[in-house]
């Protein structure tokens, strides 16, 4: 047993389990808990020598009972001895324990004897505390958006920093602020024209992306080697720079609040990736099947159509719905081009209630809401395509 | 029932000139095997067959039609790829059935031709499994059996062995020999691997850097190649190929060699470089040999039922492949009628 890695272990796991509790007592407070202080030298205490013992004792106790015990004492020392707290603070506790102890659960003294157990037990420690933090600064916010859409403008001007859901409100009172963007602020108006523009962007970005990724990953033309590196030059002009000839020029054309403006514009600022990542996949199918499809009588366009789009579905619906999220968070081009309330996009929407200074907050954040939603819900069924392999077995491999 | 006829044909990628003039004319029902180190132009010809590259010059005809312009479907062949290409998306059954399909048989035709296909290749088990639920002997069976389906007047085969294991490969050999034997249709076969072509062909053809070195039935390959390169290249180990110089020649019909005086006869040697070719197995260890030598060994190889024996004679690296129950002494000898004699320019000289 080497001493210099049993103590790195336990001074880093006890930085953890502290870092994991104080992110617990963080979101409590928002509950409206008031906690006199947090305990940080018994917490790095108890973990210390949680993760000590936990070394030595790791063969001989059977692992509920160990995290029983531990859980035990951590919550007798900490929750009720000093500060009191109510019993569900003590559960979301021990189910932090729960999670530290099985994270843990791994090192006993033969990993310890290892040579290079502290790098592992490092790099271990820095990829939880890492998913840990960062998930919790970035789900925060969200939180903070799901909470305010909860409330009445009373509660937010009385208290704005109580982060806590009142569930004993009806049902009703809860949604108010859906109901109201729905039917006083005609979200589902913005809804609609939100989803035409972004199916539309999805369908006739996938219209053009196909053949022309097709093209420059398989046929010979001229200037194919320019065409392919010069697919991503749009991506050098920042949007601000494009938006204001587009504005003029759309404004002679009478494309300004139109949805077929809007459309060309997605399509355009989509494509060029959407052709740069279908061609990367294409080039990936192996020639093989197409020359075999060939003797099988296939013209070109049967082979895209039988051959290279059932093979291509992870890519093509990662495509779908990176236009798809494109097009619905666009704020720029929708902001410049569109003036007329009736023609609004959610995000032009909500920028322009948000612009209205008598408009309530939690009208605002019920509307953020329903802005995130589909893509969400899009991402969670997509998700599925995206990894898997379809070409696996035709060739060898 | 088909022949095939290149008349100078030529290809080129680029600069490069991969295929030259090439002229051969097929026979009917033939298994023709065309074999060569890699880049020696044997699959782009294939290719070029089927449909898959554009001949640059010259003809390929099928049944006296010139195929040059015709659509790779309209040529009546059908082309078993080296990664097989099966369709992933597809189950074994669409993947057999997808040109018929494609031309508008009906549903019965198809069925009919799909089933006879799979039980010529014992597959009629796997026709709902998709590709990749397919070991590699499965796969190749079943790319076999697409090809089949297509009832083709030549098969091209563009070494459909060689991602599968050794044991594997040997089983899939004799299957393929019995394949022919059952469909006696034309079979166009490219391979590196001698050994595939010795033992399937029905004629082997030679080729190196796009030109033909050697057309002939494996026997006559073997026992009478046209030149160097053919020695060597048909048998393993490869042949004995030493360098004779001007003082080793003692007469115009005798060369000094190993020791011995070797008498030709019906030849007449100038006073110029020649080259002596003998066959790692017709060196041996009988004492009743025509002539006799002592060489230096320096490393037995035993390979349980023989020992290939490496040595040295007079500054010639030698190599012998003998029976592993004959005790080893330092005594080999070998025949007059084993010995070829080749050219300064790898040609062979005939007595």
């Amino acid at each position: 047993m080497k001493i210099k890695n049993l103590l790195i272990y336990s001074i880093i796991s006890s930085f953890f389990l502290l870092s994991l509790i104080s992110i617990w007592k963080i979101l409590v407070t928002l509950q409206g808990l008031k906690l006199e202080n947090f305990n940080t030298t018994i917490i790095f205490i108890l973990g210390f020598l949680f993760s000590f013992f936990n070394v030595f004792i790791s063969e001989r106790l059977n692992f509920i009972f160990k995290f029983l015990f531990f859980a035990l004492i951590f919550v007798y020392v900490d929750g009720f001895l000093i500060s009191k707290l109510p019993i569900w603070y003590n559960i979301g506790i021990v189910f932090i324990l729960y999670f530290f102890a099985s994270k843990t659960k791994k090192y006993n003294s033969n990993f310890l004897n290892n040579e290079h157990s502290t790098q592992l037990i490092l790099f271990d420690f820095l990829t939880l505390f890492g998913i840990v933090l960062f998930s919790f600064v970035i789900l925060f916010p969200f939180y903070m958006m799901l909470v305010t859409s909860f409330k009445t403008q009373i509660a937010l001007l009385v208290n704005p920093l109580d982060f806590s859901i009142d569930f004993n409100q009806d049902l009703k009172e809860l949604f108010k602020s859906y109901f109201v963007i729905f039917t006083s602020y005609n979200f589902g108006k913005y809804i609609l024209t939100s989803t035409i523009v972004s199916l539309g962007t999805v369908f006739i970005t996938l219209i053009f992306a196909i053949p022309a990724a097709y093209a420059i990953a398989r046929l010979n033309f001229f200037g194919k080697t320019f065409m392919s590196t010069s697919i991503l030059i749009i991506y050098m002009f920042p949007a601000i720079v494009l938006v204001i000839p587009l504005y003029t020029v759309f404004s002679q054309l009478g494309l300004r609040n139109s949805i077929s403006g809007l459309l060309i514009v997605y399509t355009a600022t989509t494509l060029p990736v959407a052709i740069y990542m279908l061609q990367g996949y294409f080039k990936s199918i192996p020639k093989e099947l197409e020359e075999a499809a060939i003797l099988d009588k296939l013209s070109w366009f049967g082979i895209i159509i039988k051959i290279i789009l059932p093979l291509s579905i992870p890519a093509i619906s990662s495509v779908a719905l990176y236009v798809f999220m494109i097009a619905w968070n666009e704020f720029l081009f929708s902001l410049m081009f569109l003036d007329n309330p009736n023609s609004f996009t959610l995000s032009r929407a909500i920028q322009y209630l948000s612009g209205d200074a008598e408009t309530p907050r939690q009208y605002l954040m019920a509307g953020s809401v329903i802005v995130t939603l589909p893509v969400l819900f899009i991402f969670v069924y997509f998700e599925k395509y995206l990894v898997s392999g379809l070409t696996a077995g035709s060739v060898k491999g | 029932m088909a022949n095939i006829k290149f008349s100078n044909v030529g290809k080129s990628f680029g600069d490069n000139k991969v295929i030259n003039n090439f002229n051969f004319q097929g026979k009917d029902d033939e298994f023709l095997v065309l074999v060569g180190p890699s880049g020696c132009g044997k699959s782009t010809l294939l290719r070029m067959i089927a449909g898959l590259e554009q001949i640059d010059q010259g003809e390929i005809q099928i049944n006296n039609e010139v195929i040059n312009e015709m659509h790779p479907s309209k040529r009546h062949t059908a082309m078993v790829f080296q990664s097989y290409a099966l369709y992933p998306h597809m189950n074994v059954y669409d993947n057999m059935s997808f040109g018929l399909k494609i031309e508008k048989k009906t549903k019965e035709e198809i069925h009919s031709k799909v089933l006879s296909a799979a039980k010529t290749l014992k597959i009629e088990d796997l026709l709902e499994r998709r590709p990749k639920e397919l070991s590699g002997g499965q796969r190749q069976r079943v790319a076999i059996g697409r090809a089949i389906t297509r009832n083709p007047k030549i098969f091209l085969f563009d070494e459909p062995l060689s991602n599968l294991d050794a044991a594997l490969r040997a089983e899939m050999r004799v299957e393929i020999s019995r394949l022919h034997q059952k469909i006696k249709t034309n079979i166009i076969y490219v391979t590196h691997d001698q050994v595939e072509a010795m033992t399937l062909a029905d004629r082997i053809v030679i080729l190196n850097n796009g030109n033909i070195e050697q057309v002939g039935t494996p026997n006559e390959i073997y026992t009478n190649p046209d030149n160097i390169f053919v020695a060597q290249f048909i048998g393993t180990p490869k042949m004995n190929i030493f360098k004779i110089n001007s003082e080793n020649i003692v007469s115009n019909n005798k060369i000094n060699i190993l020791g011995s005086s070797i008498p030709f006869s019906g030849i007449n040697l100038d006073k110029k470089n020649y080259y002596i070719g003998i066959r790692p197995e017709h060196l041996t260890l009988n004492e009743n040999q025509e002539f006799n030598f002592t060489p230096k060994i320096e490393l037995i190889e035993n390979l349980g039922n023989e020992k290939i024996v490496y040595m040295v004679s007079e500054h010639n690296q030698l190599c012998a492949k003998i029976s592993s129950d004959i005790q080893i002494n330092n005594t080999f000898g070998f025949n007059l009628k084993n010995i070829l004699l080749f050219d300064e320019n790898g040609l062979r000289i005939r007595s």
